[in-house]
């Protein structure tokens, strides 16, 4: 009797560790932020109170407080662990496109949650036991709510635990800090900061293909922007290669102050601004809160620092004009080379020209009045920014323009940034799948419309984090995408109200409109509609967190 | 904080070279020049017997009287030839109680001459370390180092070179009266004798007679494996021109006449005249010739440098009878004694200028290689995995050990 009474406390305890593993996956791609991964959960009865659980509790300990018949009955227990069983068996997982990373810190933070978990349970048994046992239903019963409980605490579990790693966490993070900045000292680099909305990685992914023409320089990996993944970094990589004269940190903002702290381990010398956009405006408020973020990468520089600028974002532009450092670059794709203003954009490139092939322009130093062709295999206009941006930081380091020139035209796109191949069956696939801005989707749009020989398919999951203009941005993107596609997959029928409101409203035939939950089944529409010569563009696929 | 980083550049000197001596004095000379604000400059000094030392006391040439290793703050460093630690590895036998480490570099400069530093092995260990060097590369450096081969260029390129005969020690061991015939149908008395590969004046003879031929011979076959037997010019003087440059942008020094060339340009002569080095040895600054055989021989000077691929600086010697306005090349130091800091000091280059530039010129070098791929992905050991490698049946393959 004691030993079932353990059994459906176990089974149960079983469960909610399994929970909390599966939980863990969306806390992470919350990253770790208690209050929004707890909101995230809230916000969906099935996800706080998953259903398969709650029938097998209710309808478990139902059954057995029912069909008790004489003391000392295993009835009640064995209902009661058969519903343990059902309720705990874990449920069959969804699409899961971004995995959850078994770091050490989650592993740490698991462990927390385990051991908080089954001290829980032991209390639960603890209890149970103390119960009188003439009546077998009452403790089965109660063994199988207090079970039950620890499943739908799960995720409060997987919080606590991280609270109480926290410190630990904290003097990890503060040791690996340290570790960095001892092997700055020694390497004694260059570091070039970048930072901006969008077009960081892109920017970065450029500068050091241009810089390698030449020198040796290292990027941060993928799209490592954090404090802990600029340590991550240096500790890994920089450590390990005395041979480079460049660091290019990619920095990016989720708090205000975040990137003053990399500049305070990093101390870059130049550093570059791209953009200044609503991406994450929900976490900032305003566009200007964005911008003073951004700032803080110009105002760590030292009074002989460098600073680049993109001139024609209006707010980046306002940073150019503060006048800090003494030296600052800007570049410009939209002013005249003939008609500069005073102390205008230095670089600036005209002439324009997009195809398949990639994008051709023409750069000019209106400092030295040099001038020279370039080309790259690069699609999207924004792209001739980024390449401006890079090439300014080259050129003041000694890369003559006709060297710039020569390494644009072997650049590369950053991973899934309007990535385009041809499929052995004639399918063209355009991936801009990485995190989409209002900037860039226009541009990715632009390419997807230059694909005149078959249908122009879209498959997209709309836009995110873009606070309160997520739906007015939104509803534009369906408006322009109306103009360059033939067909249109929505992922996600709810997040994409506003999209589809956009489509139709400038006369999108609703017939070509498909709607589909996830991004499985919008692949397998594609392969069995598409043909040779038809195009898709998947454009920003995003995290299970918002398709589930 | 600034944002300037300091340049960090080793220099070599010293060497496994009969040239070690005037190596540490120009190392010396080099290490002073360096505008400290720029540079960190770190000294590698590498023994007679080829030992690798590093540490602030070496800095001192007072130091230098015993073994360099007992002296506080010295420790042993070599060169890796790994990418990776692009540097010296401090303490590399390093056991149980001490840690080696590694000191990155950014420019390696070898002030070293003659054997086993000028002549393109130092080079080779920097290109393997991928750090940016000064002076020329492997090819130009271990060229100029041979002068058979460095004749044997330059005759291709038109430019004059003494009249010569060249000869293998093998062969003088094995049949030296079919030499002496073979000397005597090309060339004239009086002769100088030279070993191919010496720095210096170490080894180098002259004859006006077969006995003395035969026994200068003998003395250059000491030296080296390859012999190099010239026409003496008894009635010229020598002409000395410092280079600086890359490639297409050569600038070449004011012209310098070393004086008491007549008699002959012994070791003690050529280096150790007065107390510091090269700088208070005898010479005429500028060479007191007419305008246009100075531009020829400026000319040729650059005209020569580039012959035999060479970058950064060399001191190019020339053997000038300027009445019949016959010049002869003779030869080109690479790493010149004192880099001819003397004969930049005409242009108005102080010596910090000259190693400034010498280093920007090692970048520029290393900048130009780093347009070369040398990276190259092939499926070809996917391949050979999958089929086996042809060519070695009859033996079985190694097994993994077994555990």
């Amino acid at each position: 009797m004691t030993v079932l009474l353990f059994l459906i406390l176990l089974v149960w305890l079983i469960g909610a560790c399994l929970r909390i593993v599966r939980q863990a996956r969306f806390y992470q791609i919350e990253e770790y932020m208690s209050g929004r991964y707890l909101r995230w959960l809230l916000a969906q009865r099935y996800r706080w109170l998953p259903g398969r659980p709650f029938l097998a509790w209710f309808v478990g300990a139902g059954l057995a407080f029912f069909l008790a018949e004489a003391p000392g009955s295993p009835l009640p227990a064995i209902i009661a662990l058969l519903a343990a069983g059902i309720g705990a068996y874990p449920e069959r997982d969804k699409e899961v496109k971004k995995a959850l990373k078994f770091t050490d810190r989650v592993k740490r933070m698991l462990a927390a949650a385990f051991v908080l978990a089954v001290a829980l349970a032991l209390a639960g048994a603890a209890l149970v036991l103390s119960l009188p046992t003439d009546s077998p239903e009452i403790p089965a019963v109660i063994a199988a709510s207090m079970g039950f409980a620890l499943v739908i605490a799960a995720p409060l579990l997987l919080v606590t635990g991280n609270l109480l790693m926290t410190p630990v966490e904290a003097l990890l993070r503060a040791r690996f800090e340290a570790q960095a900045r001892a092997v700055l000292a020694e390497a004694n680099l260059t570091v070039i900061g970048i930072t901006g909305s969008y077009g960081k990685t892109s920017t970065k992914t450029y500068l050091a293909h241009i810089l390698n023409s030449r020198y040796k320089a290292y990027p941060t990996p993928k799209s490592y922007n954090t404090l802990m993944g600029v340590c991550i970094a240096i500790n890994n990589d920089i450590a390990n290669n005395r041979s480079l004269e460049y660091f290019i940190a990619e920095m990016g903002a989720y708090i205000p102050g975040e990137i003053e702290r990399i500049c305070d381990l990093t101390h870059p010398s130049i550093s570059i601004v791209v953009e200044v956009g609503p991406q994450h405006l929900e976490r900032f408020g305003t566009l200007e809160n964005i911008a003073s973020a951004k700032y803080e990468i110009i105002r760590a520089l030292p009074p002989d620092g460098v600073g680049v600028f993109n001139w024609d974002n209006p707010y980046v532009r306002a940073m150019y004009e503060r006048g800090y450092p003494q030296t600052r670059i800007a570049v410009s794709r939209a002013v005249d080379p003939a008609q500069v203003p005073a102390d205008g954009p230095r670089l600036i490139a005209s002439n324009v020209e997009e195809s398949l092939n990639g994008l051709s322009f023409t750069v000019t130093d209106t400092h030295s009045n040099q001038r020279e062709d370039f080309q790259t295999p690069l699609l999207g206009q924004h792209n001739v920014t980024n390449v401006l941006l890079a090439t300014a930081v080259a050129l003041h380091e000694g890369v003559p323009l006709k060297d710039v020139a020569r390494a644009v035209r072997s650049l590369q796109p950053a991973e899934s940034r309007l990535v385009r191949n041809v499929l052995p069956e004639g399918i063209t696939v355009i991936n801009d799948a990485y995190s989409a801005n209002p900037v860039g989707v226009v541009h990715a749009l632009r390419v997807l419309g230059m694909h005149q020989t078959g249908k122009r398919l879209l498959i997209t999951p709309g836009m995110v984090e873009l606070g309160p203009l997520m739906e007015s941005e939104n509803r534009k993107l369906g408006e322009i995408a109306a103009q360059y596609a033939t067909d249109v997959i929505l992922v996600g029928a709810r997040q994409t109200d506003a999209v589809k409101q956009g489509l139709l409203n400038v006369g999108f035939p609703a017939e070509r409109l498909h709607i589909t939950a996830t991004l499985a089944e919008a692949v397998e529409w594609y392969q069995t509609n598409l043909q040779t010569g038809d195009t898709v563009l998947f454009l920003n696929d995003l995290p299970d967190v918002y398709a589930s | 904080m600034s944002a300037k980083r300091k340049l960090t550049v080793a220099v070599l000197f010293g060497g496994r070279s009969v040239e070690h001596d005037v190596s540490v004095v120009t190392g010396n000379q080099v290490l002073r020049a360096f505008d400290p604000e720029r540079y960190e400059v770190v000294p590698v000094y590498i023994d007679r017997d080829g030992r690798w030392f590093t540490g602030a006391p070496l800095l001192d040439l007072k130091n230098y009287r015993n073994e360099v290793i007992s002296l506080k703050g010295v420790e042993e460093a070599i060169l890796s030839p790994a990418t990776h630690h692009h540097g010296l590895i401090i303490d590399p036998t390093a056991g149980r109680f001490a840690k080696s480490s590694v000191k990155r570099l950014d420019v390696v400069f070898p002030a070293l001459h003659g054997s086993h530093g000028e002549d393109g092995t130092v080079q080779g260990l920097c290109e393997l370390a991928d750090i940016a060097y000064v002076g020329c590369g492997v090819l130009a450096s271990a060229a100029t180092n041979d002068k058979i081969m460095t004749k044997t260029i330059l005759k291709q390129h038109g430019i004059p070179v003494v009249d010569d005969v060249h000869l293998t020690r093998a062969e003088w061991e094995a049949n030296p009266d079919g030499v002496i015939a073979r000397i005597h149908a090309a060339l004239p008395y009086p002769l100088f004798i030279k070993p191919a590969t010496l720095g210096s004046s170490i080894g180098v003879g002259r004859a006006d007679d077969e006995a003395l031929l035969r026994a200068s011979l003998d003395v250059a076959a000491h030296f080296d494996r390859s012999v190099l037997v010239e026409r003496a010019i008894t009635d010229g003087v020598e002409i000395n021109c410092a280079l600086l440059g890359n490639a297409q942008q050569i600038r070449a020094s004011v012209l310098e006449l070393p004086v008491s060339w007549d008699k002959f340009l012994t070791y003690e002569e050529k280096y150790l005249r007065g107390g510091e080095g090269m700088k208070s040895a005898d010479r005429i600054i500028p060479a007191p010739i007419d305008a246009a055989l100075t531009a020829r021989i400026r000319e040729m000077a650059v005209r020569a440098f580039q012959a035999v691929g060479g970058r950064g600086t060399a001191r190019v010697d020339f053997l000038v009878k300027p009445e019949a306005g016959e010049v002869y090349l003779n030869e080109i130091n690479t790493m010149p004694g004192s880099l001819a800091f003397y004969l930049w000091q005409h242009e108005g280059l102080s010596a910090g200028d000259v190693v400034q530039q010498l280093v920007e010129l090692a970048r520029e070098a290393q900048a130009e290689k780093r347009r070369s791929t040398y990276n190259y992905q092939t499926n070809l050991i996917e391949v050979a995995a999958m089929r086996g490698l042809k060519g070695v049946k009859g033996r079985k393959a190694p097994r993994p050990a077994q555990s």
